[in-house]
Parts: structure tokens; sequence; C-alpha cells
């Protein structure tokens, strides 16, 4: 079977599939693009692009595996784990794993819009300014979802509210809040053993710590959790794939903000 | 008496997700019903299960569960009984793809339509003062916002657009991939079909224009099919509103 996986720079989703493939040892190719060039929409040989298309993550790696694009970080690294037989990412008893995937619920629904807005905003929306009309409607024209095609549009023009600026810190202040208060009880990972749970969390947080420096301030025990994620030796070899100074600042559009409960 | 306790409105959207997904499996359940219309998932009883005051919620022995999609998978994986899994790796990775894309995308999109022309209207009638009342003892402010414009039908022209957007295009998308295969996500009954069940069945009724047997065969083809698994009989079987009802429309042989 023919399998790829485009990957942006490792910070996001695309860091914490990139650590899951570490993880379990298969051997997939692993191909960089560049995400804010729009690389991702003219990827070659894709049959089924759906998911690459409609995924509620935007920006975020592609898996193809015989022409099917698969997209969405969490659900990337469980068909990691499960192909290779289980490597123990995901916890075997039905209530742990429930546990696991409510969180990492959390992480994909409330901190990571929140990040994608301030990580873009910084980072992103400068360089898209620079990117000419002409060029920037090329991008636009391989994009096939009008959503996600609008909030590129948002992000080169860094256009946001006071509000969702406001509600967007907040969120990050809360997720550092849920894994301080997971670690109190001194476990080295958040779901007890080691899990997906810790490198979606990583992938998310890791790089709030440059915006949101703030929010760190009165958390010890996820500081130290933050460095021990950090030299896990897949995440060591995910960061080491980087060809920028420092992937923390790499960000492209990212899911939007819930638009209803 | 089970050790297992559903709380839960109509077998409908969220509610009714864990609901089927007990009935497939055969596991034999205490069913609480939650009037939604009533407010009783704000009351101190539901909010003591549920703080965030949202149904469904499932309590088996001490564990609460909440997330209709991940108590779904919880379902799956803890009691015996027909697996809603597929084995494959690819399949599994599309069941939870498709369940993401309703839950998150499209689901939204159906609910604030049906929260404006029909949750609203019918708890529009009722005291004001009391509904205010009842708006106060909502404990997230999102929703506290969401039963406002439901109440007072102040949703948008912008966003109620947009959600029709959504519903026209997560249809044909939708009627697509039906069209590759048996079920939503593989060749196997699944989670996601139960899900796109609850999200789905009055279809042809609540977007006529949309979904029909000449403009969408094969998502007719599909409701059809999953309707007449015996576990949806029984599980409709404990709506309570004409809302649930409304799933008769399948038995019709040309919609
Ligand atoms: N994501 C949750 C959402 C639960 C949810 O919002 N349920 C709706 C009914 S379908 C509800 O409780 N609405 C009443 C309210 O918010 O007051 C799930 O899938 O279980």
């Amino acid at each position: 079977m023919a399998t790829v996986l485009y990957h942006g720079e490792p910070n996001g989703p695309s860091l914490s599939v990139l650590a899951a493939l570490a993880e379990t040892g298969l051997d997939i190719e692993c191909r960089s693009i560049d995400l804010l060039a729009g690389e991702r929409h003219s990827l070659p040989g894709l049959g089924e692009t759906i998911a690459r298309d409609m995924g509620i993550e935007g920006e975020g790696p592609v898996l193809v595996v015989d022409g099917e694009a698969m997209t969405e970080s969490v659900f990337l690294a469980q068909y990691l784990d499960e192909k290779a037989g289980g490597v123990g990412l995901q916890p075997s008893d039905p209530y742990a794993h429930w546990e696991m995937m409510m969180w990492c619920r959390q992480i994909t629904e409330r901190l990571s819009p929140a990040a994608a807005l301030l990580g873009n905003l910084k980072y992103s929306t400068p360089r898209l300014a620079e990117t000419s009309d002409a060029d920037f409607a090329v991008i636009g024209k391989n994009i096939v979802s009008d959503d996600l095609r609008g909030r590129w549009g948002l992000v080169r023009s860094g256009t946001t509210e006071e509000a969702q600026l406001a509600d967007s810190r907040a969120k990050v202040v809360q997720s550092v809040e849920r894994c301080e208060n997971k670690l109190a009880d001194g476990r080295d990972w958040l779901m007890g053993d080691f899990s997906i749970a810790d490198l979606e969390t990583y992938a998310w947080l890791a790089g709030m710590q440059l915006i949101c420096p703030d929010a760190f301030g009165d958390a010890p025990k996820t500081k130290a959790w933050l460095a021990r994620v950090k030299a896990r030796p897949s995440v060591v070899a995910a960061l080491a794939r980087s060809t920028v100074a420092d992937p923390l600042e790499s960000w492209a559009p990212g899911p939007e903000i819930n638009r209803w409960g | 008496m089970s050790d297992i306790t559903l709380y839960h409105w109509e077998p409908n959207a969220n509610s009714g997700k864990p609901m089927l997904a007990l009935m497939e499996k055969g596991v034999v359940f205490n069913s609480h019903y939650i009037d939604m219309l009533q407010f009783d998932q704000h009351k101190p009883e539901y909010l003591a299960i549920n703080p965030q005051g949202t149904i469904p919620a499932m309590t088996h022995g001490t564990r609460v569960l909440v997330e209709s999609t991940a108590i779904m998978e919880y379902v799956n994986e803890e009691f015996a009984g027909p697996e809603l899994m597929p084995a494959n790796v690819e399949d599994r990775w599309r069941v939870r793809w498709w369940m993401k894309f309703m839950d998150q995308w499209l689901a939204p999109s159906f609910s604030m339509i049906g929260w404006s022309v029909s949750v609203g209207p019918m708890v529009r009638k009722r005291d004001l003062a009391e509904l205010e009342a009842a708006i106060d003892r909502i404990p997230m402010p999102e929703r506290r916002i969401s039963w406002r414009k439901a109440i007072y039908g102040t949703f948008s022209e912008a966003e109620m657009a947009e959600s029709q957007r959504r519903v026209a295009l997560g249809v044909r998308l939708l009627e697509e991939e039906l069209g590759k295969r048996e079920w939503l996500a593989s060749d196997e009954y699944s989670l996601a079909d139960i899900n796109g069940f609850n999200l789905a069945y009055a279809l042809p009724l609540s977007q006529p224009h949309l979904s029909n047997d000449e403009l969408t065969p094969n998502i007719l083809r599909w409701l059809r099919a999953i309707y007449a698994r015996p576990a949806v009989k029984k599980c409709w079987a404990l709506g309570r509103t004409d809302m649930a009802k409304r799933v008769s429309i399948l038995e019709k042989e040309h919609i």
C-alpha cells in the first residue's frame, strides 16, 4: 500500500502526528510541505479528497493511503497506533479510553481554535500580508471549502475582535489550569500512562509559551510536563524535521471557533 | 435492575446516539427521560450528574459519562454484543472522521435550524418571566445565548443562511459518500451509521427540497435500511413527542 504523510513544520497537528508516527516505529514516508503556501491543497495522486477538503482541523497533516486523504490529528494518531498493532498510545480499558477521548476533545474543540487564532495572528498574518493578491487568489482557488477559505482570508487581513482575543487567551489559561489539575497528584503523563493526549496537548500548548507566557506563570507542574514531553525521543525526532529556526512560530489556518453549541 | 442509566430526551440528535448504540448491543439499561422543553437538564438533580446541563449522560455503576459520540464508543468497547466498529484500521479512521464531521460541522447547522423553526416556537408560548428564570439557571453562558435566540427568534439572517448552506452541502456530501459503499464509513454497519441516522432520519421531511428519492437515492436507501433494524424500532418507541414520530416517513415506498 502506498502511504505518504504530508506534514507542515512540527507544530500543532503536524507535530502530534509526526511524534505519534515515531512512537509506533512504522516505516511511512514523510514529506514536508509549506502549509502557508497552500501546498496542502495541491497534493499529487489523491483520489478521495473529502477529508482533506472538509476536515474540521483546518491545515493539519494529510496521510494519504492508496489515494485516500486522511486527516484529523487525533484520529491519525489512533490510526497509526492501531496500524502498528497497538503500541500503547491509547488505553485499552474502555473507561480510560473514554477519558482520553474526552480530554482530546477538549483540546481540539476549545484549545486548538484559540491557539490557532493567536498563533496565526502573530506569525502567519505578517507573512500572508506580503503575499500578492494574485498569489493569494491562486491559493484560494485550490481550497474547496468556503469556510476554510474564509478563515485564510481572516488570517491574511488580521481581522479579529478584541472579545475574541480575550476569549482565546482565556481558553489557553483554562487549558493550562486543566493540565495543572491533572498533574497535581504527581503523575508524569496526563492520563497516567503516556498517550495521544500528551502529544495532542503538547502540540497545541507548546507554542502558547511564546504568545501567552503569563498563562504558565503559576503552573510549575505543567512546565515540567512540557519539558518531559519535549524530551521524548519521538518528539525529538519530530522536531528534528523542522526546516525553520523555531517551529513554534509556524502556524496555518486552524479550526473555526464554535459557531453554535 | 441494571447498573446502567441513560439520561436522554427524544431519540433524536445527541440523545438518540447512545440510546440506539445500547439497543444495538442488546444492553439492558434504565431509561431516564429528561424533558428538554421543560428544562429538566438544568435542574439540580440532573446538574448533579452533568454539571454542564446538557443531555445525554450515562451512569455505569459509579462512572459518569457524557458526550454522545464518546459514550457510544464506550458502550461499544465495554459491553458484549455485536461489534459496532469495523476491524479494518482505515475503516475505523473513517468512522471517526465522519462522526467528527457530523458532530462539529453538520449537526450544529441542523440544530440551529431546528431550534429556530421548532424548539423556539414550542417553548415561546410560555410565560416570559418563567422562561427568563429558566434561562438564568443554564450553567453554560454559550447556551444561555442560544436559548435566548431560540426563544426570542433572534437568529441573524447571516447565521441562518450559513446553516442552510452547510446543510445543503452536507446532504450532497453524504449522498456522494453513500454512493461509494453500503454504509456510511465502511462495508459494515457502524457507530457512524447510528450517528448519521440520528442526524438525518427526518431529512426528507425537514428538507424535502434537498432530500428525496430522486435527488438523494443513496441517502434514502441508507435511511430505510437503518429504519428496518429491530433496535431502531425499539429505540424510537421511547419517543414521547411528535418529533420522534417523524421517523415513520421512512415507511413510505416513495418519498
Ligand atoms: N456535544 C454534546 C452536546 C450535548 C447537547 O448539546 N445536547 C443538547 C440536546 S441534543 C442539549 O442538551 N440541549 C439543551 C440545552 O443546552 O439546554 C453531545 O454530543 O453529547
